[in-house]
């Protein structure tokens, strides 16, 4: 009780700050805000520049991902470490570890858990589909991953259709499906592997004697014709990163949302 | 022109079934009579629109050498139908077997035959689980 009541505090206090934060915020379409007049007059604005030169830089014909992952890179990992501590936050907070076998646990339906597709004639319609969209879901998403210099897209939307696909595996079948393909282990490993991915695309420009984020360092490593074309490519290897963690760290949330930390049983 | 009659009427014939797969949700008495309006209306009018217009794209092929790029999106639009067609008729099935293990009893009229107590797959609404 008296955790809630601090709790409450707590939020109060954060969401108070936070309100306080918005009034300070340029109104919706102010000529005058530091995006649409650039900083301390003079200077041409930052989304004109953005507008016109994006294509001559990185030469990546979507605007939006470029800024995303080139111009505010910086911005965009601390993003994906926000992700990744969200999903360890939630580990913190539910996963049980020990006691797996106590007698205080409800104990698991063994039929639930030994329930295959074949097996349980109401699953079988569901079952089959699934395993038919599974792969052209995981498929597609490793389109949208790659397709996001050209359209909509990238690592966040990509990372979450794969995120998806694993629980669709776990809501078709059983959660000990989705397990076995997709591991506690791998996908911890895998979401840190991605942060790692992206710290270290965006670190590798910095042994080239250039700053943090400048793909355009990595000419001479990924042997392209000029720098436009190493931005490009410095954009996917980020995506990739990107798509790594988002897609672990969404299941990771499903498994030990559904099943209360303990990682059996489910749906 | 032939092409662009066929996609209208493919496009205008979906919106039909459209039409009578809301009326149908909003008007049958039990979730199961809804499900079944929403469940097929939505499948079928959703493949024919789609169709439709997967046709409607084929007008713009003059030459394929050069118009080859069109054919892309009509592939692309097959795809969207292919995948609707194994998944919308799979959530509704998934649905409805939800709503019977949750002890949704569907309406019969008085006087009609009724066999929901012969069912022995059915744990009744009303008695607490052991």
């Amino acid at each position: 009780m008296k955790a809630k009541i601090f709790a409450s505090i707590a939020v109060a206090i954060t969401g108070a700050v936070l309100l306080y934060a918005v009034t300070d915020f340029p109104n919706f379409g102010d000529p005058r805000s530091p995006a649409n007049a650039g900083v301390e007059g003079g200077s041409p604005s930052a989304s004109l520049y953005y507008i016109e030169n994006t294509y001559r830089d990185t030469k990546v014909p979507n605007l939006v991902t470029a800024i995303l992952a080139d111009y505010r890179g910086y911005d965009t990992l601390f993003e994906t470490v926000v992700i990744f501590t969200a999903g360890m936050a939630i580990f913190a907070i539910l996963r049980v570890l020990r006691n797996e076998n106590a007698p205080s646990a409800p104990s698991p339906d063994p039929e639930a858990s030994n329930r295959t597709i074949d097996g349980d004639h109401h699953r079988i319609i569901v079952g089959i589909t699934c395993r038919i969209a599974v792969p052209l879901v995981q498929i597609f998403a490793l389109y949208v991953v790659a397709h996001g210099h050209h359209s909509p897209g990238g690592g966040f939307q990509g990372g979450v259709m794969l995120g998806a696909s694993f629980i669709l595996i776990a809501l078709s079948g059983s959660l000990r499906d989705a397990l076995a393909r997709f591991s506690e282990a791998s996908y911890i490993r895998l979401a840190s592997i991605g942060i790692l991915i992206y710290a270290g695309v965006a670190f590798l420009p910095l042994v080239f004697g250039r700053n943090f984020v400048d793909y355009g360092a990595l000419k001479g490593l990924l042997g392209t014709d000029g720098e436009e074309m190493a931005r490009s490519h410095g954009i996917f290897g980020v995506e990739l990163g990107v798509a790594f963690t988002v897609m672990s760290i969404m299941f990771a949330i499903f498994a030990n949302l559904s099943t209360r930390g303990r990682l059996k049983g489910g749906l | 022109m032939i092409l662009t009659i066929l996609s209208v009427i493919l496009i205008v014939s979906g919106l039909v079934f459209f039409f009578g797969a809301a009326v149908g949700l909003m008007r049958f008495p039990d979730f199961y009579s809804r499900m079944h309006a929403a469940g097929k209306g939505d499948t079928l009018s959703t493949l024919l629109v789609i169709s439709g217009f997967a046709l409607y794209q084929f007008r713009d092929i003059h030459d394929f050498s050069h118009d080859w790029p069109v054919l892309l999106v009509v592939l692309k639009l097959l795809a969207i139908v292919v995948f609707i067609y194994l998944t919308s008729p799979t959530s509704t099935s998934a649905l409805a077997d939800a709503g019977w293990e949750d002890g949704i009893d569907p309406v019969i009229e008085p006087g009609r035959e009724n066999h929901l107590e012969d069912d022995c797959h059915r744990t009744p609404p009303s008695s607490p689980q052991p």
